[in-house]
């Protein structure tokens, strides 16, 4: 990659901060993670000395913690582009000496890079289980790539933002969805084996539970990158015309 | 420059073919138009050679070499002026004009400070584009077009949404690029436009050619090489253009009382496109 292309996907992974600053409605959502390490580092501890009920619930707070770290920038980056898209800037980029791949690298990196360090830090934070740093780093990258997953498919799909915000809702759902397994019986927990966020709450909870998480971080990682080159592909053929 | 042979193109999902076999050339420093109604098949077209649209059949050459074997280093040798303007709102002009020159490399950019100052939007440099007009846009999409100085322009209705005084700003801009050299590729409704503009144009409708030809020539071939005078006593004659002056008929007709109008009886070019295709230019 030449040193002027390598500046390009720079300046556009810069200007998309610009962009977040100067939207209030973006902006506003910096301010989650705030209020999840708010939540994990000195609610949830007090709560759970006051009331013994919660402690069977501890991984699904983690994991619901983890996976709204994970959603800021799903839903930021989705709006970025979407907005790009009902300004008609993706054409210039059609027209652009870059190539769709560098493109998405120069727009997601980012994101990912900052979902997986908001999660190590929250993950090394919380008070609740001792989780190796090794085992944190795989949950961290296991979580930071839902968020090319969920913005490629989101724009693959979406044109405008009205029509953004009702997707929105619709992949939140989906996102969270598998924490209905913890709360059904062992036989239908396979269920939700179809969603990829499934493999991350698994994970997490073979984790925290002490069990061998490797089969299922293998399950969680090739699923992530399947998807993730599927929705590229997706992406790609539909985003710039 | 440009040689187009067979173009065909259907939309994913479309039974009905956009582009049905186009053959057509744009030679080096010419501007040639495609002039149709929406819905004719222009814009697909340009689509196309801008590499936007990669699925196509038929055969295009640009500067001799397969379009579809062309690399990223094609963007750098073309610049496209969108129909609609399309920027960052919450970015300044300046701001907007830095990152998409921010991916060029082995070209000289020109001067942001100086293309801003060619379309008078020098005071607006540094202000967010999302307090700029649909003009002050246009011309912002404009200077994006050429700020890495392209062989090739294309141009997808580049007077469209502009008032008359910042449509004509736009036509002097491409004429001078055209003395400049650049190769220019107009699509338009506007017959004022591809009248003023286009060395050659190209009728389309339902995505097939129905001529090709300067706008001088297909003016004269479907009008009448006479001028039409009207005296204000109600007489009214054609006379042949050729030895108009010499014409003794003429002269002492015009001597036969005022002259209420005299014009030429040449076809304008949105008579002689009605006229090939049956169509009209209306959007």
């Amino acid at each position: 990659m030449k040193l002027k292309h390598l500046n390009g996907i720079v300046n556009l992974a810069l200007t998309d901060f610009k962009l977040i600053f100067r939207d209030p409605s973006l902006r506003s959502f910096l301010l989650l993670p705030i209020i999840l390490f708010v939540f994990v580092l000195w609610l949830l501890p007090m709560w759970v000395d006051q009331y013994d009920f919660l402690v069977p619930y501890l991984p699904v707070f983690l994991i619901v913690a983890v996976v709204e770290n994970t959603q800021m920038f799903c839903f930021i980056s989705s709006m970025v582009l979407i907005d790009e898209k009902e300004t008609q800037v993706t054409k210039v980029y059609g027209v652009l000496p870059l190539t769709a791949p560098q493109y998405i690298l120069s727009r997601l990196l980012i994101p990912f890079l900052f979902t997986v360090l908001l999660n190590v830090v929250l993950i090394a934070l919380q008070p609740f289980y001792p989780i190796s740093w090794w085992e944190n780093l795989l949950i961290a990258v296991l979580a930071g790539m839902v968020v090319p997953v969920y913005v490629l498919a989101m724009n693959s799909y979406v044109s405008n933002r009205m029509q953004g915000m009702i997707y929105v809702k619709a992949f939140n759902m989906l996102v969270l969805l598998p924490i209905a397994a913890f709360f059904v019986p062992q036989g239908w927990k396979g269920v939700f084996a179809i969603l990829p966020t499934h493999w991350l709450f698994q994970s997490i909870d073979a984790v925290v539970d002490g069990s061998d998480p490797a089969l299922i971080f293998s399950i969680g990682f090739s699923f992530m990158i399947f998807l993730t080159a599927y929705f590229a592909r997706l992406f790609m053929s539909r985003h710039f015309v | 420059m440009i040689e187009v042979k067979n173009l065909q193109y259907t939309y994913p999902g479309s039974r009905k073919p956009a582009l049905q076999g186009l053959d057509f050339s744009v030679e080096r420093g010419e501007v040639f138009g495609f002039l149709g109604p929406s819905g004719a098949g222009k814009s697909t077209a340009q689509k196309i050679l801008y590499k936007v649209l990669k699925d196509f059949q038929g055969s295009v050459l640009v500067e001799g070499k397969d379009l579809q074997l062309w690399g990223q280093s094609y963007f750098t040798r073309i610049g496209v002026g969108f129909e609609l303007p399309n920027h960052y709102l919450k970015l300044t002009g300046r701001e907007n004009m830095q990152l998409f020159a921010s991916f060029y490399s082995g070209v000289t950019l020109k001067n942001i400070e100086e293309l801003f100052a060619m379309v008078q939007l020098e005071d607006a440099i540094d202000k967010t584009v999302e307090t700029y007009s649909k003009g002050m846009k246009m011309r912002l999409n404009f200077i994006r077009a050429v700020q890495h100085d392209p062989e090739i322009l294309f141009f997808d209705e580049p007077t469209a949404g502009l008032d008359p005084v910042n449509a004509n700003n736009i036509r002097t801009l491409i004429q001078d690029l055209q003395k400049s050299g650049k190769t220019i590729f107009i699509t338009t409704h506007s017959m004022h436009t591809a009248d003023e503009l286009c060395d050659r144009v190209s009728f389309i409708v339902n995505g097939k050619l129905a001529a090709t030809d300067t706008p001088e020539k297909l003016k004269s071939q479907y009008g009448k090489d006479a001028v039409h005078v009207l005296l204000q006593n109600g007489s009214e004659r054609d006379f042949k253009l050729e030895d108009l002056g010499a014409n003794e008929q003429f002269i002492s007709f015009l001597k036969e009382g005022e002259v209420k109008k005299i014009h030429t009886l040449e076809a304008s070019l949105e008579e002689v496109f009605i006229r090939v295709t049956g169509e009209t230019l209306r959007a």
